[in-house]
C-alpha cells in the first residue's frame, strides 16, 4: 500500500533544512511513499529534486495566520490524501502543536512534543535540563540591556556567545561586536538576548527519535569533523559514546519526547565534561546520516504513526562519514512558473 | 598509567588510529603502532625500552624518544 507524507524543511540551501534528507530516508525505505514537498518559497531546491519530492506545494508562512496555514493544508490534503506530516523547521512545530488533533481529525497523522516538553527544551530552560540529564550547561546570563552585556562580557572574556531567545547564535570578539549583534537578535526575535561562556572543546550530536512515552526508538551520535561559516555540519563521524547515549535515555525518560530531536553537545576535553548547547526539537539536517548507518528514523517514525511495527535498536558502527556535496541540478522555467503562479509544482 | 581507552580503539595495520567514543583519529608509523600494540598488553613502560631496543636493534636512547613521544600523542588524545 502506497503512502502519503508531507514534508517540510525541503530548503537544501547552505543553511540546510532536513527535509530532503527525511524524504531521501523514506524513498530508501521498505514503505512505498510517495512524498509532497511544503515549501515557503518557489525557489527552496528540494522542489526540483524530482527524486526524492515527487510534488510540491507553496504553504503561507507558520508566523502568520494560523486558519490560514490549516485551510492551505487541507486544500493539498484534499488533492494528495496526506496520511503522514513531518515538519522539520522549528518555526512550525508551534502551528503543527496546535492544530495537531484537527488534522487527526482528518486523518493525518503527525508527530509533534507536547507543549510542556518543547517549551522545557528551550533556551531559557536549558540550565534546568541539563543536569537533570547528566550534562553541564555552559554559564549563561540572560540580559534585556548593554549595560548587562557589558558585565556578562567582563565576567565571560571573549570570545562569547551572543544567542537570540529562540533562534540564532553568534560568536563575538569585542564588546562592539558583541553590542552590534545584541540589537541585531533583539530587533529579531526580541528579549531576553543571552550572553554565554564559550566552551572549547569537540562539537558533538545525536538525532533520535522519541514515542512520547519516554522509549526510544532509536538513535545515533555523530562528532562533527567540518563546518561550514554558519556553523552548520558539513563532514561528521558516527561515533558510539555511552555518555551521550546516556543522556539521551535520561532526556527521553525525563521529557517524554514525542517526535525527531536532535542534542547539541560540547565536550571539554580538559575536564572531560559534556555540555548541553542546545535541544532541536525536529530532525537535523543530517538526517540522513543516521539512514546511511541502518538507523532510518524517518521511517521509523512514519511507521509508528500508522500503528505499524518499526526496529527501535540502535545498533550501528562507528566510523561511517557523511560528507556533503555541492551538486546543480537543470530544471525549466515552466516549474518556477507554475509555483510561482499556481503555487504547486 | 591508565590505559582503559586504548582497547576502546580501532586500529588499522595502516598505523591509522580511530576513537569510536570520540571520533578522533591520527596516524603513526611501524614503532608507534607496536608500542600502542604493547602498552594496550598491559606491558609496563619501564620494560617497553628493551623490547623496542630488541625488536628493532635501536638504541635505548632513541627506542626512548619513540616511547615518549607516542605518550604525548596519546595524552594530546586524551586516550591516556
Amino acid at each position: 500500500m502506497a503512502y502519503t507524507v508531507a514534508i517540510s524543511g525541503i530548503n537544501a540551501i547552505d543553511n540546510p533544512g532536513p527535509g530532503t534528507g527525511i524524504a531521501k530516508s523514506l524513498k530508501e525505505s521498505l514503505l512505498d511513499v510517495r512524498t509532497i514537498g511544503l515549501a515557503y518559497d518557489a525557489m527552496e531546491p528540494g522542489i526540483y529534486m524530482d527524486w526524492v519530492i515527487d510534488k510540491s506545494y507553496i504553504l503561507p508562512y507558520p508566523s502568520g495566520d494560523v486558519e490560514s496555514y490549516i485551510t492551505r493544508l487541507l486544500d493539498i490534503h484534499a488533492i494528495e490524501h496526506i496520511d503522514v506530516i513531518i515538519s522539520a523547521l522549528d518555526s512550525e512545530l508551534p502551528v503543527f502543536m496546535k492544530i495537531e488533533s484537527e488534522l487527526a481529525r482528518h486523518g493525518i497523522r503527525i508527530m509533534v512534543p507536547s507543549r510542556q516538553s518543547f517549551r522545557d527544551r528551550s533556551k531559557d530552560k536549558l540550565s534546568e535540563l541539563a543536569p537533570k540529564i547528566g550534562l553541564k550547561y555552559p554559564s549563561t546570563m540572560a540580559v534585556t540591556r548593554v549595560s548587562e552585556l557589558d558585565k556578562a562580557a567582563d565576567e565571560y572574556g571573549f570570545p562569547l556567545m551572543i544567542k537570540g531567545p529562540f533562534y540564532e547564535a553568534f560568536k563575538v570578539n569585542s564588546k562592539e561586536e558583541a553590542e552590534k549583534q545584541f540589537h541585531t537578535l533583539a530587533a529579531k526575535w526580541g528579549f531576553p538576548i543571552l550572553a554565554q561562556k564559550v566552551i572549547n572543546g569537540e562539537e558533538y550530536n545525536l538525532v533520535g527519535l522519541g514515542d512520547g512515552e519516554g522509549n526510544d526508538l532509536g538513535h545515533l551520535a555523530i562528532k562533527k569533523m567540518v563546518i561550514t561559516k554558519l556553523g552548520k555540519v558539513w563532514t561528521n563521524v558516527s561515533i558510539r559514546n555511552e555518555r551521550i547515549f546516556e543522556a539521551c535515555r535520561k532526556f527521553l525518560e525525563l521529557s517524554k519526547w514525542r517526535g525527531g530531536f536532535e542534542l547539541e553537545l560540547m565536550l571539554e576535553p580538559e575536564e572531560n565534561e559534556l555540555y548541553l548547547i542546545e535541544v532541536n526539537p525536529r530532525f537535523p539536517a543530517w538526517v540522513y546520516m543516521a539512514t546511511g548507518c541502518g538507523i532510518n528514523l524517518p521511517e521509523r517514525m512514519v511507521r509508528h504513526l500508522l500503528n505499524q511495527t518499526c526496529n527501535t535498536h540502535s545498533s550501528y558502527d562507528a566510523g561511517r562519514i557523511m560528507v556533503r556535496y555541492t551538486d546543480e541540478l537543470i530544471s525549466n522555467i515552466k516549474a518556477f512558473e507554475r509555483l510561482t503562479t499556481y503555487g504547486e509544482s | 598509567m591508565d590505559i582503559a581507552k586504548l582497547h576502546n580503539l580501532a586500529i588499522s595495520g595502516t598505523g591509522f588510529i580511530f576513537d569510536p567514543v570520540t571520533g578522533n583519529s591520527f596516524n603513526t608509523n611501524e614503532t608507534g603502532l607496536f608500542i600502542i600494540n604493547h602498552l594496550k598488553s598491559g606491558e609496563p613502560v619501564s620494560r617497553l625500552t628493551s623490547t623496542l631496543v630488541e625488536e628493532y636493534d635501536v638504541s635505548a636512547e632513541t627506542a626512548e624518544q619513540d616511547i615518549l613521544q607516542m605518550i604525548e600523542t596519546l595524552r594530546s588524545h586524551y586516550l591516556i
